[in-house]
């Protein structure tokens, strides 16, 4: 029996290693660093902020007013757009840029379907000087 | 290899996108990555750590392109022929404040980038003095 536990315990080590990896590739899967350009969420985000997206938090429940979602620009769909969501209609989200006066948004192209919207923002990491967590996000 | 720099690589742009030409026009989005690059100069000269360096220069080249960036929409875009009429040296001006751009980009010269800031606030005093602030922010500019 001891020496069945004996050579047990390389086994578990090594299935505790590979299970370890995978939930790390898994986890890193969810999580994306991207790089803002465009000013329409200024003040609050400028071009060249990096930022940490993940896509945890919408595989489990649906965007909030506040949050800072990124979704494909449906008339572009080549494009990816960052912006917040200022109302929950439903399945339809409402996007408005921060700075609404230089931002085009569900304003222009209508609500998009919450489906399409799979990245929150949470927070930025450059510049150093202004990193941290993301004014509006919650959770 | 999986580095912590090649984690922290954006691996896309994201676009906080704006598809008219809004109108607003402020010199201080080119003078904050002047600033920028000037102070990253001088933590590049105050450090010894190669693989710090390395990263200043980096950065710094980046901001140096804004800067060029932002002073190419301000030329292009807000200043008007009447502008040109009240400033006949505009143009030079912004050609020597985007070549001081490009020498700010190619070096490490704290100098460099302390002129070019001068040469920011010039543009500025002449954004301001044709109703930059009134005309293009909302609600005028916070002072």
């Amino acid at each position: 029996m001891i020496q069945q536990g004996g050579r047990a315990w390389p086994l578990l080590f090594a299935l505790g290693l590979v299970a370890g990896a995978a939930g790390s590739v898994a986890l890193l899967r969810r999580l994306d660093v991207v790089e803002v350009a465009g000013s329409s969420m200024a003040p609050g985000l400028l071009p060249g902020d990096r930022l940490l997206v993940e896509s945890i938090s919408y595989a489990r429940r649906r965007p909030a007013a506040g949050e800072v979602v990124l979704a494909r620009d449906p008339r572009s769909p080549a494009r990816e757009l960052i912006k917040r969501v200022a109302d929950v209609q439903g399945s339809r989200l409402q996007l408005r840029g921060d700075a609404p006066e230089a931002s085009t948004d569900s304003r222009d192209f209508g609500a998009v379907a919450v489906d399409g919207v799979r990245w929150r923002a949470i927070l930025r990491y450059w510049p150093p000087g202004r990193a941290g967590r993301l004014p509006g996000a919650s959770g | 290899m999986l580095t912590v720099r090649n984690l922290l690589r954006p691996t896309r742009r994201v676009h906080a996108h704006c598809d008219i030409p809004c109108g607003v026009y402020d010199p201080e989005q080119a003078r904050i990555e002047a600033e920028s690059c000037m102070k990253i100069i001088e933590k590049y000269d105050a450090s010894d750590d190669e693989v710090f360096r390395a990263r200043c220069i980096d950065v710094k080249e980046e901001r140096a392109e804004l800067v060029k960036h932002h002073l190419d929409v301000l030329w292009h875009d807000y200043f008007k022929p009447e502008h040109l009429e009240k400033y006949p040296n505009l143009h030079e001006t912004f050609w020597k404040a985007t070549k001081q751009a490009s020498k700010v980009k190619q070096g490490v010269d704290a100098g460099a980038a302390r002129e070019l800031l001068s040469m920011i606030d010039t543009i500025d005093e002449m954004w301001k003095s044709t109703g930059g602030p009134e005309k293009t922010r909302v609600n005028g500019r916070p002072s």
